[in-house]
């Protein structure tokens, strides 16, 4: 009877490692990611159920794992996004304007997800200062605090926080407008 | 193969209670490999006891999100996570009989493992999905959930819905037929 029994129990085996980070991103508690070509190179792009959640350039992150240590939730990585995410994703790469891609900034407190999305506003090809940004949402003296909510910014280039300059005028990514063919002194 | 102490079923219990979302990573973490082995022996494809295994945790997940805190305090989560896999395997067996996917699928060799290797355990493994099925539903299951899930025999019976004395039953008259057939094949070759 023992030899059964030991040969059934040599059967067991180790769930496939895909499998956590699956049901996770299935229920909500994880993120899935890819790699997409981006205006000035390949770009780690994360998302949730609900929309975008990071969009990071490879040469900061590196690899895979320089992404997972960057991203503060888990996330699985797939071949492509969903095509509710893919096209208009596509197109505000192209556009520089968001459109229709939805973002996902629930993970964020209530002044971060005001200043990233008074920030979206700003079409290319124009800049604004922190002030403007800090007057639209109601809070004229946070010029500071809207700096650093920027500086955090998890959707950049998408969320165009390169089109945001200091009351003084200097950039926070020269490299980044000059790809969308901006005059820093316009 | 870990077998979830009591104190850490209590621990996750506990730490489900307080916040689903936060615990919920550890309860997959814990039974995973359990179910997934135990699917794979009542299913025999790999696939379809991967689809089985993240189905049940993500109807675990969904259902305690709907429930308060004294509920989930009261589940036994090893038997009622099985009590959903147990069901899904049998919607998966319906789901072939009407539509047979001969041979496709079939409990492959693991890729990470060499070609000796994954050739010997190949066979055996071929071998056990070949004797347990012939095993009525009921053994199959007792089998499959003691000896390879590492389930008591009460948490089969709250898994499986059937007293305990008949689990027991079915377990020792599977394993008895299990045996009957090794013999069998024994003195053949």
């Amino acid at each position: 009877m023992n030899d059964v029994v030991a040969a059934l129990e040599s059967l067991r085996t180790e769930a496939p490692s895909s499998l956590l980070p699956t049901v996770l991103a299935d229920v909500g508690l994880a993120d899935r990611y890819c790699m997409v070509s981006g205006p000035t190179g390949p770009l780690y792009v994360a998302w949730s159920d609900r929309g975008v959640t990071a969009c990071v350039p490879a040469e900061i992150v590196g690899d895979d794992a320089g992404f997972a240590a960057h991203h503060p939730r888990s996330a699985v990585r797939v071949s492509a996004p969903p095509s509710q995410i893919a096209r208009p994703l596509d197109k505000a790469l192209a556009t520089g304007r968001l459109g229709a891609l939805p973002v996902d900034l629930e993970a964020l407190g209530e002044f971060q997800r005001a200043v990233l999305e008074k920030c979206a506003e700003i079409p290319p090809g124009e800049i604004r200062p922190y002030g403007w940004i800090a007057r639209e949402i109601g809070n004229p003296g946070a010029v500071r605090a809207v700096g650093t909510a920027l500086g955090r910014n998890p959707i950049p280039i998408l969320i165009p926080c390169h089109r945001v300059v200091r009351t003084d005028g200097l950039s926070r990514a020269r490299a980044q407008r000059e790809s969308e063919g901006e005059d820093e002194e316009a | 193969m870990t077998t979830i102490a009591t104190s850490t079923e209590r621990q996750l219990r506990s730490a489900l209670a307080r916040n689903v979302d936060a615990a919920f990573p550890d309860l997959v973490r814990e039974l995973q490999d359990g179910i997934y082995s135990g699917a794979l022996r009542l299913t025999g494809h790999r696939q379809d006891a991967e689809d089985v295994t993240q189905e049940a945790f993500i109807r675990a997940y969904r259902a305690m999100r709907g429930y308060d805190a004294e509920r989930i305090r009261q589940l036994r989560l090893r038997p009622w996570v099985w009590t959903i896999a147990l069901n899904l395997c049998r919607n998966t067996a319906r789901r072939k009989s009407r539509k047979p996917t001969q041979g496709l699928g079939r409990d492959r060799p693991d890729p990470e493992r060499g070609p000796e290797e994954t050739a010997v355990s190949l066979l055996a493994t071929e071998e056990w999905n070949r004797r347990l099925d012939q095993l009525s539903t009921p053994q199959r299951s007792a089998v499959v959930l003691r000896h390879v899930a590492d389930l008591t025999y009460a948490e089969i019976s709250e898994a499986t819905g059937r007293p305990i004395g008949t689990v027991k039953a079915d377990t020792h008259r599977g394993i008895a037929r299990l045996r009957a057939m090794t013999e069998e094949e024994g003195t053949r070759r």
